[in-house]
């Protein structure tokens, strides 16, 4: 299969701190990867780096053919790529649907069509009920799909999903994970940052894991919990011998 | 919704055949140049609203915008004998054009960084007209020549006329937002106002936005500059740039409630029928009193209500109609 997204030699320095040091790795189309790592490792920077939000020192970023590094975040947004935020950003003042529309937009400036898409995108994640709500009024939860419902308005090929799982209780991350097999399933390419490992070993093909902005390893969920340089890193020995994925869950 | 929207419809006419009645009931001179006042204060509210309300970009320059519009069709009358309905497009356009370059140094800022550059940019205009007295009269200003009753020059004997250009002109700025609030320009304004990183992310390029909305609002803004000056026949740089025209601009839309269409009117008339009110009756006595009760108003607006007035006036209207809690206007609380 083609590459969605290669990213070469991508850097990134904050003053003194190294935040993301010659990272490269691929997406293949309609691959789900997931981005691991401690807390400051460099996933949201790779994140921002990517999607426009902070400029590269060196590096370049590879999107369908279409180099990224030096676009604006809406043009890279406009060639296909969309992102959530770590903290969901809802437009609170906007219902639900208008938030989405707005997103619906980018692709076509007439409201009733951007309704049309803009209400499929919401029925999509499950939040048909909610449509007419404030945004500010919605659960944790319920702005996590809003946001992810805002994306898949502007018609992605390939979704960023950062820590869409955090502050989510065991049976709401049962229903994300559900809702981004759902989203794998119908075509789209995935990279997403996660915390919660039940989560990853249940969605991701592959797995980049990060620390100190370094790749420190790369591959199947199984080789990568394998890695003692992962565990030494990131898991801890708890996940030496950690259970096969959750049977059943994984999508694709 | 549609039934709202009807419902809403007949409000408007009704409001609006109000408006075209007045001058007829209310011949008293001093009652039609506080309709006047209200009348231009909320037309350049509904301008400031369209940036400032619906994408919060806090500006309280505008009088930038208001002066370049009145001294455009000034030179234009006195030194060109060209009429100021041209005048008033012209200074439009230019206003229009130095939005450009002043967006481009503002909206490098954001939040409280951007109002105090575009305060600067009022005040650098105003010292501009001040210092160069070979270009525009300097500090000294100058008055219209009196042609009499000349409407081609937008020179009338009584008020009324005047009173209808400026209902015209309002009702203009409010059919331009009517119009931003149902396209995609109305969304994406809010959602820059909301959050701007989250707007550029689906796809929103904000700079170009918000370069927009402010050649509007700087167009919109200029045409009340003209009528200003032509109403009053005189013209100085305090006068043409007076922070007075920023703050109340701002203040107008603030107390009626910003991001809204009917906002700025409701607040023009609460301020400027309020101030004038009470400088009637409160000014002839101790000195400032009109000035304190009319602060005190806007501390309770900005306290107890900061969604302003029409978040009031929304808020009884679901308590009042509680059959349908969800259907609330799409868009903006």
């Amino acid at each position: 299969m083609a590459e969605a997204l290669v990213i070469r030699g991508l850097s990134k320095r904050f003053g003194g701190l190294r935040a993301v040091q010659d990272l490269s790795f691929s997406v293949r189309e309609g691959e789900t990867l997931a981005l691991i790592g401690p807390n400051g490792a460099g996933k949201t920077t790779s994140f921002h780096l990517i999607t426009g939000f902070h400029r590269a020192d060196s590096g370049s970023v590879t999107a369908f053919g279409r180099e990224l590094v030096g676009l604006a975040p809406h043009q890279i947004c406009a060639h296909g790529l969309a992102r959530t935020f770590q903290v969901a950003r809802p437009f609170g003042a906007m219902t639900v649907l208008a938030n989405v529309m707005t997103g619906a937009f980018l692709r076509d400036k007439r409201p009733d069509v951007a309704r049309a898409k803009a209400r499929e995108a919401i029925d999509f994640v499950g939040l048909g009920a909610k449509a007419e709500s404030q945004a500010r009024d919605l659960t944790t939860i319920d702005q996590r799909r809003l946001e992810m419902a805002r994306a898949l308005a502007t018609q992605p090929r390939l979704l960023l999903l950062d820590e869409v799982m955090a502050g989510l209780n065991p049976a709401e991350i049962d229903q994300a994970v559900a809702l981004v097999g759902k989203l794998s399933a119908r075509g789209l390419t995935i990279v997403i940052v996660e915390h919660v490992m039940r989560a990853i070993m249940a969605v991701a093909r592959h797995i980049v894991v990060l620390d100190h902005g370094q790749k420190i390893a790369e591959g199947s969920p199984q080789e990568v919990v394998a890695n003692p340089e992962v565990i030494r890193a990131y898991l801890g020995t708890g996940y030496a011998h950690a259970p096969a994925p959750v049977a059943g869950a994984a999508p694709c | 919704m549609r039934k709202l929207m009807r419902r809403g419809g007949s409000w408007v006419g009704v409001l609006a055949a109000a408006a075209l009645a007045l001058p007829l009931v209310v011949t008293s001179s001093f009652a039609i140049d506080i309709c006047i006042r209200v009348l231009l204060f909320a037309f350049i509210g509904v301008a400031w609203n369209l940036m400032g309300g619906y994408a919060k970009q806090l500006s309280l320059g505008h009088a930038a915008y208001f002066g370049l519009g009145a001294y455009t069709s000034s030179i234009l009358l006195i030194d060109y004998d060209v009429s100021p309905w041209i005048g008033m497009i012209a200074g439009g356009v230019v206003a229009m054009l130095a939005s450009l370059p002043i967006g481009a140094l503002c909206f490098r800022l954001r939040g409280p960084y951007f109002a105090i550059a575009t305060i600067a940019t009022a005040q650098v205009l105003m010292l501009l007209f001040l210092k160069f007295r070979d270009f525009a009269w300097g500090a000294e200003g100058t008055t219209m020549p009196n042609l009499g009753s000349a409407p081609l020059m937008m020179q009338f004997e009584g008020k009324a006329p005047y009173y209808y250009i400026a209902l015209g002109l309002l009702a203009l700025a409010l059919a331009i937002t009517w119009r931003i609030e149902r396209s995609y320009l109305g969304n994406y304004l809010i959602a820059i106002g909301e959050d701007e990183d989250a707007a550029e992310a689906i796809g929103v390029n904000a700079p170009k936005v918000k370069r927009d909305i402010y050649m509007v609002s700087a167009f919109l803004t200029a045409l009340a500059g003209t009528f200003y000056v032509q109403y009053i026949y005189f013209i100085d740089p305090n006068v043409a740039f007076s922070f007075n025209v920023s703050v109340e601009a701002a203040l107008v839309s603030i107390v009626g409630g910003i991001g809204t269409l009917w906002g700025p009117v409701l607040g023009a008339v609460l301020l400027e029928a309020g101030s004038a009110l009470l400088q009637s009756f409160l000014g002839s006595g101790r000195a400032g009193v009109q000035l304190t009760v009319y602060s005190l108003i806007l501390m309770a607006v900005i306290l107890w209500r900061p969604t302003g007035l029409m978040g009031l006036i929304t808020d009884a209207w679901r308590r009042l109609a509680p059959r349908a809690p969800g259907k609330k206007v799409s868009g903006h609380g």
